[in-house]
């Protein structure tokens, strides 16, 4: 794989509304997980959740974006969207440019808005000014609109891994000559969909999440978007560059819908597939950004891939202690972090572990380091099986 | 969080101003895009019409209620338990697949195309949320709506654990699964991918599309839907699936070609559609056929006006959805029809050219007026059309 690169990136989450803020709150120990204040539920003080603490309609006000429908989500979107191609410098004409890519992920789109959804759905009125907003593919549109971007627009779902495909797709088009400039990463807000949903699977926990620990009890779900820009070596020219994509994997764990099986296949081969596209060896991996979401059966089988990969597993930590798991978001947000421990050869520490699962007995990450950081592997494994595994390399 | 500092970082010029613009858009950038030429093998689709088994597409079937709704096979190859729990999408995306993946049982992944997936578990899991005000729910409704159930459920009952992605670009979702196809098969030349895409009419994406104008408010049939002049169209749905490698040898098709793009003005897609041709076709050759995707939408016809006004006599014009309705990956239907021209029936024929082969078949669809997108496939079978 010849030189995919990170010329820019852009992020918004429960710990802070810029590159910038998410570090110092990583390095700081700083959690976005509090009961819930803007969004209404049932479960707000039953559930923590990483909320970001900025209402809609500040949003609204903060970006200039009236526009009719535009979501929560599409905002949290346009958010990072604009620091990421601000911070690579891309100019109006280079977004309408063809040879520009957007490519995005979200699970929960417009579905944010349940209640209007409720009621459009079930035709009880007018119609609410979201008609058009609920799907997925929603928030892509709405930047694809508001920029008009000129090259391909996609939006890929695979649940919590969609973020890491939606990059892994913006590097292929780049590497195929589809795309000279791919801007690709992942949206969701928090919602009364999966609020309901995973709470109805049992997997959401009363408590912050432990990621790793031996008694933790579930997931806490967040909100985020992040975007990263990409482009290819030739393509630079004395560009700031961030890192390099130097490998992606995809694999289906073929076991449940909604759990993975017990030897970790789809994550194990997601891992192993990325390494083979960066040609390196597992010991050349230098920190694993787990998926950690803290779920019982998510840590175990990410452990027990980790350890049959790895013969000695490199060092590794979850940050959805901080952020909660973002969904559509996760992978594209932990590609950021991913790339800020390259940038400033730095680790963040993992929050809320204490004890080792027994029979794996991997310890995460619990104090900030300085160290010296070549290669980074992300994990991203969602419901359907769907597993994703990328590596960052320094430039 | 201080707001004003938001904005403040937001709106700041980027921290290295030295980038050179000119050289980072690149002129050359078409001409980096070499031809890939993707073969269609196996394909079976499930459609409002009679289109497994013993495919007939003579016989119209009719709208009921403005809604053409799908045949649907006895799913022999889905276990009873399993079916039972299907909503439509995952039925007929799961069904419409399966007897293909037997085809190919080593697949080198499923890429599946779906702007909605399964709709109606999710109105439903939400309607639970509502109506029992977030009470205790069961989660299967909420498992079975994410997109990827789809591929999910395909890899799962065909113990596939290869590359495994659901495209859910709305319009442009089975668009973008083929191309990933086609990039696919140039990272691996000797692979096989199952391409598919689905999507289905709930009451629930009827009723939101119904309010916001998508559809038609009078009565309208399907052999009527050209003549109206009023606006929204027909509610439609149906799944498509096709194999796909890089071997000519019993191959059906040939995609020689694909080009999305995001706009709403018709001179644009005019314009993209004569660039599409000239970077495909050699010179003085002409496609035999161009299938659109018109609906009766009276305000979405510029846009396949503009296109049409792009081919001369030569070149027959043919429309596809008084018979498939319209749904976001409608296209994949038309897709199939191009690899199964033989039968193309008299109700297709808008303008019939005189180009007498049926070989090179050009598919133009938009959806909602502003996600568009060209297909050229070939046809390798060298059947007569049946064009009446």
């Amino acid at each position: 794989m010849s030189g995919i690169l990170v010329t820019g990136v852009g992020i918004i989450s429960a710990i802070g509304n810029s590159v910038n803020e998410n570090r110092a709150s990583l390095i700081n120990k700083v959690s976005g997980i509090s009961a819930l204040s803007l969004f209404n539920t049932r479960y707000a003080g039953l559930r923590p959740c990483g909320e970001i603490k900025i209402e809609t309609e500040q949003l609204k006000h903060l970006l200039n974006a009236f526009e009719k429908g535009v979501t929560r989500s599409s905002l949290l979107g346009l958010h990072a969207f604009m620091e990421a191609v601000a911070d690579a410098g891309l100019s109006t004409r280079q977004l309408q440019h063809p040879g520009t890519a957007l490519i995005g992920a979200s699970t929960v789109g417009g579905m944010c808005l349940t209640d209007e959804l409720y009621h459009d759905a079930n035709r009880d009125d007018e119609g609410s000014a979201y008609l058009s907003s609920y799907d997925c593919a929603s928030v892509n549109l709405y930047l694809q609109e508001k920029f008009g971007i000129g090259g391909i627009v996609n939006t890929i779902n695979t649940a919590c891994s969609s973020s890491a495909n939606a990059i892994m797709y913006g590097a292929r088009l780049l590497q195929q000559g589809y795309a000279d400039i791919a801007i690709v990463g992942g949206t969701d807000s928090l919602a009364k969909f999966t609020i309901n949903g995973f709470n109805a699977l049992h997997i959401l926990s009363p408590e912050h999440c432990a990621p790793f620990d031996r008694d933790r009890k579930g997931l806490n779900l967040g909100e985020a978007a992040a975007f990263l820009v990409l482009e290819r070596g030739e393509n630079i020219k004395g560009k700031k560059v961030y890192a390099q994509l130097t490998g992606y994997g995809n694999s289906n764990d073929a076991f449940h819908p909604s759990s993975l099986s017990d030897e970790g296949d789809g994550p194990y081969l997601a891992m192993l597939q990325a390494l083979s596209v960066a040609g390196m060896e597992p010991s050349a991996i230098s920190f694993i950004n787990a998926h950690g979401t803290a779920t019982e059966n998510n840590d175990i089988v990410e452990s027990e891939a980790m350890i049959r990969l790895f013969s000695r597993v490199p060092s590794f930590a979850s940050t959805k202690g901080n952020t909660g798991h973002t969904l559509g978001a996760a992978a594209a947000i932990e590609a950021v972090y991913s790339i800020l421990n390259l940038t400033h050869q730095e680790i963040y520490p993992a929050l809320n572990f204490k004890n080792a699962i027994e029979g794996k007995g991997l310890v995460p990450v619990q104090e900030y380091q300085k160290t010296a950081v070549k290669n980074v592997m992300s994990n991203s494994f969602g419901f359907g099986g769907n597993c994703s595994s990328l590596i960052f390399s320094t430039a | 969080m201080d707001l004003e500092e938001i904005v403040v970082h937001l709106f700041s010029p980027p921290r290295n101003t030295s980038t050179n613009l000119t050289t980072t858009t690149g002129s050359n950038f078409k001409s980096q895009i070499s031809n890939h030429f993707m073969f269609i093998h196996y394909n079976n689709c499930i459609s409002t019409q009679q289109t497994f088994e013993k495919t007939d597409l003579e016989i119209l079937h009719e709208t009921v209620d403005n809604k053409l709704k799908a045949i649907e096979p006895s799913y022999e190859g889905i276990p009873p338990g399993i079916l039972r729990r299907m909503g439509k999408a995952v039925r007929m995306g799961v069904g419409c697949a399966l007897p293909a993946l037997q085809e190919a049982s080593q697949a080198n992944g499923i890429i599946i195309g779906t702007a909605n997936g399964g709709m109606e578990d999710c109105i439903r899991f939400l309607n639970q949320i509502i109506d029992y005000e977030e009470g205790m729910l069961t989660p299967g409704n909420f498992v079975q709506s994410t997109p990827n159930a789809i591929a999910a459920q395909l890899g799962l009952m065909t113990r596939n654990k290869q590359y495994n992605i659901t495209h859910v670009h709305r319009g442009l979702a089975f668009e973008n699964a083929l191309l990933d196809a086609m990039m696919k098969l140039r990272e691996l030349p000797d692979a096989i991918y199952l391409l598919a895409a689905v999507d289905e009419i709930s009451d629930y994406n009827y009723n939101i599309d119904y309010l916001d104008g998508w559809y038609k408010k009078e009565p309208v049939k399907s052999k009527d839907l050209y003549s109206a002049s009023t606006t929204g169209s027909l509610a439609g749905e149906g799944a498509a699936t096709f194999i796909v490698n890089n071997r000519e040898a019993n191959a059906v098709a040939c995609i020689k070609g694909i080009q999305t793009l995001h706009t709403t003005n018709e001179n644009t897609v005019k314009q993209a559609c004569s660039e599409f041709l000239s970077k495909h076709l050699k010179p003085g050759e002409k496609p035999d056929i161009c299938i659109t995707g018109e609906n009766g939408d009276s305000r979405m016809l510029k846009y396949y006006s503009a296109v049409e006004s792009v081919f001369d006599e030569a070149t027959t014009i043919a429309r596809f959805k008084h018979m498939s309705g319209e749904f976001p990956t409608a296209s994949a239907i038309a897709l199939w029809l191009a690899c199964n021209l033989h039968s193309l029936p008299a109700h297709c024929i808008k303008k019939q050219g005189t180009v007498k082969h049926a070989e090179n078949i050009i598919i133009y669809n938009h959806y909602k007026g502003s996600q568009h997108a060209f297909i050229w496939v070939q046809r390798l079978e060298k059947i007569k059309p049946g064009l009446h």
